[in-house]
């Protein structure tokens, strides 16, 4: 058995900011990612939108790694997905350097219906383009999940 | 001579989005998407690790949630255009795996004005042929495609 955070470790988690930073989408990486996709490139060196999940993460200055350290994930494996909300404002661009923040938005204890203890975490990040433009918003919900592996 | 008019989109409520298929989810996008994640979970990668989680879910990998997501980004692309998606919000029922052929789907359920843009509100989803839906959620897509 895995010791569970007290729920005021987890609660004390909601309004945490990430350090925020800049990012650009290089050419290069697009063009990997969107083969991971299965789609061509897309025109006018538009960024495919599946960037909105690492890009928001990254160019804050935070990880996938350290987002699970914050609540004190079991294991890498102990993470479920909940919803992943991707609000876009205009195409994002190659070689563009965004301006990206993010913060902690919700952090609670819950159950789900089979009783079990889990934390719920929301993660929300913004990125504003090179003109101040609010050119995306990403928000990830994960469930972080109490001796269920 | 090119004509660069936009060209309107004209659906109703009902109408199917014209399907995007997955015939192969591989495991080798899963490792680069996984290098340009920077996400260290071997769930996408280690067969293995996969293999041993009391889930039932044999010796293949976890495809990435965003990567099944951009399936229906793909759809929503070829549907209306580069530029005309407006908001995505996806769950997450069940895992996609690795050889699996998946097919993004979705209908459209309102059809609304916003800041003079007309605007398509679409459930969308991603399903396999023997579990169903994988993904599921929502789109709002722009009725205009950038010549």
């Amino acid at each position: 058995m895995n010791t569970i955070p007290q729920e005021s470790e987890i609660t004390a988690l909601l309004g945490h900011s990430f350090p925020g930073g800049t990012y650009k989408i290089e050419h290069w990486e697009n063009f990997l990612l969107t083969g991971c996709t299965g789609a061509e490139l897309l025109p006018n060196g538009i960024a495919h939108p599946v960037a909105l999940f690492h890009v928001p993460i990254l160019g804050s200055n935070t990880s996938i790694a350290e987002m699970f350290a914050l609540g004190q994930a079991e294991s890498d494996l102990s993470i479920i997905p909940e919803s992943y909300d991707w609000e876009m404002f205009e195409p994002l661009k190659e070689e563009v350097t965004y301006t990206i923040s993010g913060k902690i938005i919700a952090a609670e204890r819950r159950k789900n219906e089979q009783g079990q203890t889990y934390d719920w975490l929301q993660f929300c990040f913004e990125m504003t383009s090179p003109e101040q433009v609010l050119s995306a918003r990403s928000t990830i919900t994960w469930q972080y999940t109490r001796n269920t592996l | 001579m090119v004509d660069n008019k936009p060209l309107v989109i004209t659906c109703k409520v009902g109408d199917k989005i014209p399907e995007w298929i997955m015939e192969r989810v591989c495991p080798e996008r899963m490792r680069t998407m996984a290098a340009i994640l920077r996400d260290p979970n071997p769930l996408h990668w280690d067969r293995d690790a996969v293999a041993a989680l009391p889930l039932g879910l044999g010796h293949r990998t976890i495809n990435q949630g965003p990567l099944g997501l951009s399936y229906m980004v793909n759809m929503l692309h070829l549907w209306t255009g580069p530029e005309s998606i407006k908001r995505m919000v996806m769950r997450f029922p069940q895992v996609v795996l690795d050889e699996e052929r998946v097919v993004a789907k979705g209908v459209v359920v309102a059809i609304r004005e916003e800041n003079g843009a007309r605007l398509a509100d679409c459930e969308i989803w991603l399903e396999q042929a023997e579990r169903g839906r994988l993904l599921e959620g929502s789109a709002t897509v722009e009725l205009v495609k950038q010549a």
